[in-house]
This record gives structure tokens, sequence and C-alpha cells, in this order.
């Protein structure tokens, strides 16, 4: 059974459609990440799982059964909200105390559960810690602690740690995957940050405008982009080589020799993705399906990668070489060299993806 | 030349001379029409000056001793206490549901209802309640309906009775408490709520526990602003007021400008005073401390 899923769902402000026609299936104890662009609708299919937003159409499951016109109390799901929205007026256990009260919880028992759960979250001895006497990435910690206590079925997390600076940022990651394996809940995580998704992410679902690009664990959006817009979002830099494509060669009028690619669907316009790690680079070659020539046009030393710029015909190839290799040689700006890859490691873009 | 301009130059540098010459006009202000008054008023209490308008320094609290014996000045000083809370406490009845709805339900044009809202209050204090007077009069389209409906025999007295004294002092004073708990409400972070909803309260738990306690401050700013004048008040009960109806207002008026008995007169201003502002910090501890400490 699926723990969440949405069908066909549409949610329009005025003629902004901010969620258009959304479908998703996530798994039990999937840790699933809605990624993209600010103003993607992220935010909004989040607040239509939680029942915060109505859809204009379509339809909301949990655990299997229709919640599309259950109210967000009765749905016992779990959130962390972007700016967190800690209630002022309460202490440390009262605002991870409240979610119990509301379920009638005895009182002995919703003292050991907030305290278990603040020890999850590292907080142990800050109970009657006023909300703004504790540092952002402890009032980040207590939201969680608030949203996990009563154990929901699903756990919402919108951008939660965008108010963090990065070594916290950091460190949170790895504590909310952690939690997550632990508590053992579906966590639905919203970011407009890839290495935050990419990090934590069983799978990932790729967003633009109130769409869905792709959704795939990390690996696959990385390497198998299905679009073009996926394959420049995701990642540091992509090699995109538009073309024609005929039993398995791609022709382009930028480079004058064909490109060996994977045997698929014939195209008439599609692009082959190489990430930049894939391309091997030195002065010869042999044993690529592709191996192309031209001139290093930029070296730029990233620490543990070498980032160079390889001018081929009117195209400029990214390539990225792990620094060892620096320990034998490296390349010189001007300096002739060949790159290549295999034919199975480029990723092609089929034509509804251009 | 120099020299001014050099006090000029220490001047500006001064904070604490500058802060001086901003407070100095409003205090003087303050000082001559309410401190020196006030101060008046105590001495007379206190049986100070006499009726040469002399300074003795002999005080007494014989003036207080005999409000405390009087009766009927004691009853229509609790009188005028009851009357104060019940107003403030219709006010914050009929008030907070309003300013509720327009800073949570209404999506646009918030501006304009709440401008609606004060536009009846641009009319001058006493034009509207002699308005509402016509409203309670034996004669009035309320009674006549009423009659014509067959609901009532005799048309009803409005006018001249607790009610009359009670519903135009709402009427008078709503505004104070409608705009503090709306600016306390629009100010109230949403998401909150949702939070709150999120983590399984209905909307009747999510009111109490959350918009509540959060809007306090709103309804302490409301509650004073409409308790203060309301007990004090002496032209509502003046005009709409049977002689059962008196205030204390109407009684330290009477006092001074009826009996001419300045004495105990200001002892009765200085008690009464005295009583608000113990309770007005009793209130200010109790409900205050329900609230949110942020
Ligand atoms: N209450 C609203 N009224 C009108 N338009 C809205 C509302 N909420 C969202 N939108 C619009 O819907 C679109 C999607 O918004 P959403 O908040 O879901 O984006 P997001 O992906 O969460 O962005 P961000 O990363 O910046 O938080 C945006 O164009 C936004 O302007
Ligand atoms: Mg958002």
């Amino acid at each position: 059974m699926y723990s969440v899923e949405l069908d066909n769902i549409v949610k329009r402000f005025g003629n902004v459609a901010a969620v258009d026609n959304v479908s998703l299936k996530i798994r039990e104890n999937e840790f699933f990440s809605l990624l993209g662009p600010s103003g993607c609708g992220k935010t909004t299919t989040l607040r239509i799982i939680a029942g915060l937003e109505e859809p204009d159409s379509g339809v909301v499951r949990l655990h299997g059964q229709d919640v599309t016109d259950v109210p967000t109390h009765k749905r016992n799901i779990g959130m962390v909200f972007q700016h967190l929205a800690l209630f002022p007026h309460m202490n440390v256990f009262e605002n991870v105390a409240f979610g119990l009260k509301m379920r009638k919880v005895p009182k002995n028992e919703i003292k050991d559960r907030v305290k278990a759960i603040l020890e999850v979250v590292d907080l142990s001895g800050m109970e009657a810690r006023r909300i703004n006497q504790l540092s952002g990435g402890q009032q980040q910690r207590v939201a969680l602690a608030r949203a996990l206590v009563t154990e929901p079925s699903v756990l919402l997390l919108d951008e939660p740690l965008g108010a963090l600076d990065l070594k916290i940022r950091q460190h949170m990651m790895v504590e909310l995957k952690n939690i997550q394996r632990r508590v053992g809940t579906t966590f639905i995580y919203v970011t407009h940050d890839q290495t935050e998704a990419m990090t934590m992410s069983d799978r990932i679902a790729i967003m633009k405008d109130g769409r869905l690009q792709q959704v795939g664990t990390p690996t696959e959006v990385y390497f198998k982009p299905m679009s073009a817009f996926v394959a420049s979002f995701i990642g540091e830099a992509i090699n995109l080589i538009r073309g024609r494509i005929q039993d398995g060669i791609l022709t382009t009028q930028d480079l004058g020799q064909p490109i060996l690619v994977n045997h698929g669907e014939n195209s008439s316009e599609a692009y082959l993705a190489v990430r930049p790690e894939i391309i091997s680079i030195d002065n010869e070659l042999e044993g690529l399906d592709n191996i192309l020539d031209g001139i290093v046009r930029d070296v730029i030393f990233k620490g543990s990668y070498i980032e160079y710029r390889v001018e081929v015909g009117p195209r400029v190839f990214v390539v990225h070489q792990h620094s060892r290799a620096l320990m034998q040689r490296n390349f010189t700006v001007g300096e002739r060299v060949k790159i290549g890859w295999r034919r199975n490691e480029g990723a092609i873009i089929p034509s509804s993806g251009v | 030349m120099s020299l001014l301009g050099s006090l000029v130059r220490k001047v500006r540098r001064s904070r604490r001379v500058k802060l001086t010459l901003l407070l100095a006009p409003p205090l003087a202000f303050l000082a001559i029409w309410f401190y020196a008054p006030f101060i008046i008023t105590g001495l007379y209490s206190l049986d100070m000056i006499t009726r040469a308008r002399e300074i003795v320094f002999t005080p007494s609290l014989k003036y207080y001793e005999r409000i405390l014996g009087w009766r009927s000045g004691l009853t229509i000083m609790l009188r005028s206490l009851y009357f104060g809370a019940l107003t403030t406490a219709i006010c914050l009845l009929i008030s907070y549901p309003l300013a509720y709805y327009i800073s949570f339900k209404v999506k646009k044009h918030k501006d304009v209802l709440i401008v609606l809202f004060i536009i009846p209050f641009w009319v001058s204090f006493l034009l509207r309640t002699y308005a509402f007077m016509t409203l309670l009069d034996e004669r009035s389209f309320i009674n006549n309906i009423l009659l014509s409906l067959g609901l009532i025999q005799q048309p009803l007295q409005l006018l001249y009775t607790d009610v009359a004294v009670i519903t135009v002092m709402v009427y008078d004073y709503m505004l104070f408490m409608v705009l503090p708990l709306y600016a306390n409400l629009e100010k109230l972070d949403k998401s909150l709520l949702e939070a709150s909803s999120t983590l399984g309260a209905g909307p009747v738990s999510t009111f109490f526990r959350v918009t509540l306690p959060l809007s306090m401050p709103g309804i302490l700013a409301g509650s004073l602003l409409v308790f203060i004048p309301a007990v004090g008040e002496f032209v509502v009960p003046a005009l709409v007021g049977g002689p059962n109806n008196f205030m204390i207002g109407n009684l330290i008026y009477q006092i001074f400008l009826g009996a001419r008995h300045w004495w105990i007169g200001s002892a009765l201003s200085i008690l009464f005073i005295a009583m608000i502002l113990v309770l007005a910090i009793i209130y200010l501890k109790k409900v205050g401390s329900v609230g949110p400490s942020f």
C-alpha cells in the first residue's frame, strides 16, 4: 500500500496553476523529496497533502483512504513549517506535548514520550525553555520533535533547514536521515536545494511550473534525466548535445563526427546528456566509443576534482577529473587533448523532454 | 555669536538635553492642566484647603470617613464599577467575533470594512447619544414595530433604564475594543493556527489554546480602554438614565457643581481613582499572566 497518493491534483490561484495535474505515489517509510525552483508549487503540493489547501480537482489518499475532504486535524499527519510556527506562548515541553494533549494521551505518558523524543533530537533538559530562548538550530529540532512525537503516519517538511547556516544544515541533514530511519515514518521533504534532496532522499520528484518533471532515485535523476530541465537543474554541470538519432547514432551539425549512443527509439530531435565526470581526458585515448579531439580552454582546480573546459569545434565540453590524476599529469590551457566516453554512459533525453 | 554656537553644539551632542527639550512642552502642559489640579484635589480631599481658599498643613481624613459611611454614595460607586465592567464585557463579546471575522475570514478590502466601522465614530459622541435616544423613545420605531406586530400591548419603557445606559455605553465605546483587538489579531501569525491543526487540534481547541491566549494583549488593551472611561461616564447616564441609574461621574458632578462641596467631591474623586487603579492592576496581573510573555 502507498503512504500517500496524489491523483491528478490541480490547484489554481487566480490564473496561476500552482499545481498542474500532479500524480504521485509515495511508499511507506520512504524519504521522498519534492525538489524544484522557487515558485514551482512545492509548498502548495505539501499543503494539499496536509489538507491546508483544497485542490480544485484530484484525489488525495493516505494509506489507501481518500482524504480529499477530511480536515487537517483528522489526517494524522505531522508537519514542520518553513518558518517553524512554534507557539510563542508555550515553552519547549508544552510545544512538543501539544499534539499528544489533543489526542488525549494520559499525563504520565505525555511526559515520557516528550522526554523520549527530546532525547532523539538532542534537546534533553531544555523542556522549560521559552521558544525565544533557543538558537535557530534548536528551534528547528523542537519543531521536528513536536511533529514527530505523535507518531504521524506521514511527516511533511517544508524547507525546514532553510533558515540555518551551512554547518548546522549539513549536520541536520545527516540527523534527519537518521531520525527518519529510527522512527520509520514516511518523510515528504520540500526543498529547492538539490544537495539536501540528493543527500537524504530515497526518491526525488522534480517540479517545474506546477508540473512534475521526473520522479526517481537520486542516481536516476542525476545520470538519467528525462528532460533538459532536469538535466541542467540537477548536478553542477552537464553536457547536452542536441541532434537527430538514427539506429544508435546521433548526428549533430556542431560536431564533425557521429556520436554513438544507446540503441533505442529513433528521433529527429533529442538530447544526449553526458555528466562531466563520465568523460575521460588524455593525450591519447583508446577503447571508448566516442573520442573527440579538442583544445583545453580553461583549467579550474576545485579541490577534490579539476574542471576542464575543452573546445571541440564550435562546442565547449565540461570535463571533471578526479584530483588524484594531477599527481600524474595535468593539462594546460591551449594543449591538444582527446576526450571520450562510452556509448552507454550518456543518457538520451526523449523528444518529449526536449 | 560663538557662545550661542557652542551652546547649540552642546545641545546637539547631549542626548539628555535633547530629551528634556523634547519632553518639556508636554510635561509643562500636563503639569499645569493635570498634575496641579490633581494635587489641589488631593489637598481638598484631606481638608488642607479652607473655605477662605488658604492652605493649612493639618491633613484630616474626615471626608473619606464620611464617604465610607455614606451608603447611597457607596451604592453609586459600586453601580459604576458594575456598569463599567458590564459595558466592557459586552463590548468584548461583540467585538471579538467582529474583529476575528474581519481579520481571519475576510480576504479582500479588510481596511474598507474597518473604515466603514469607524465612520459612525466620526460623529460627535453627544450626537450619537442623542441619536440613540430617539431609538429608545416610547414612540420610536422599535416600539411601533413591536406594537403593530402585537408582541406588546404597552410601549416598552426603554429610555431612562439600566438597559439604556449600558446599551448606549456599549455603542459609544465599542470602537476602543474593536481596534486593539483587530490590530492584535492581524499581527497573529496564521501559520500557528495551521500548525495547531496539523497537530490534531480542531477549530475549537485551536481557538482556546492558540488564538485566544495569543490575543490576550489585545483583550487587555481594549478592556482598559473601554473600562476606564466607561466607569467614569456621566453624559450617558445623565441623558438616557433615570434617577436610579446614576453613576459616580454624575454624583461627583452634582457634589461639585450642585452642592458646591469641593471637599467631599475631591475625596470621592480620589477614592474612586484609587479604586480603579487597584482594579486595573489586579486585572493586568491576573489576566495578563494568562497571555503570552514574549
Ligand atoms: N495563497 C496564494 N495566493 C496566490 N498565489 C499563490 C498562493 N500560494 C502560492 N501561490 C502561487 O503559486 C505558485 C506556487 O507557490 P508555492 O508556494 O507552492 O511555491 P514553492 O515551490 O513552495 O516556492 P518556494 O521555494 O519559493 O517556497 C507561485 O507562483 C505562488 O505565487
Ligand atoms: Mg515554499
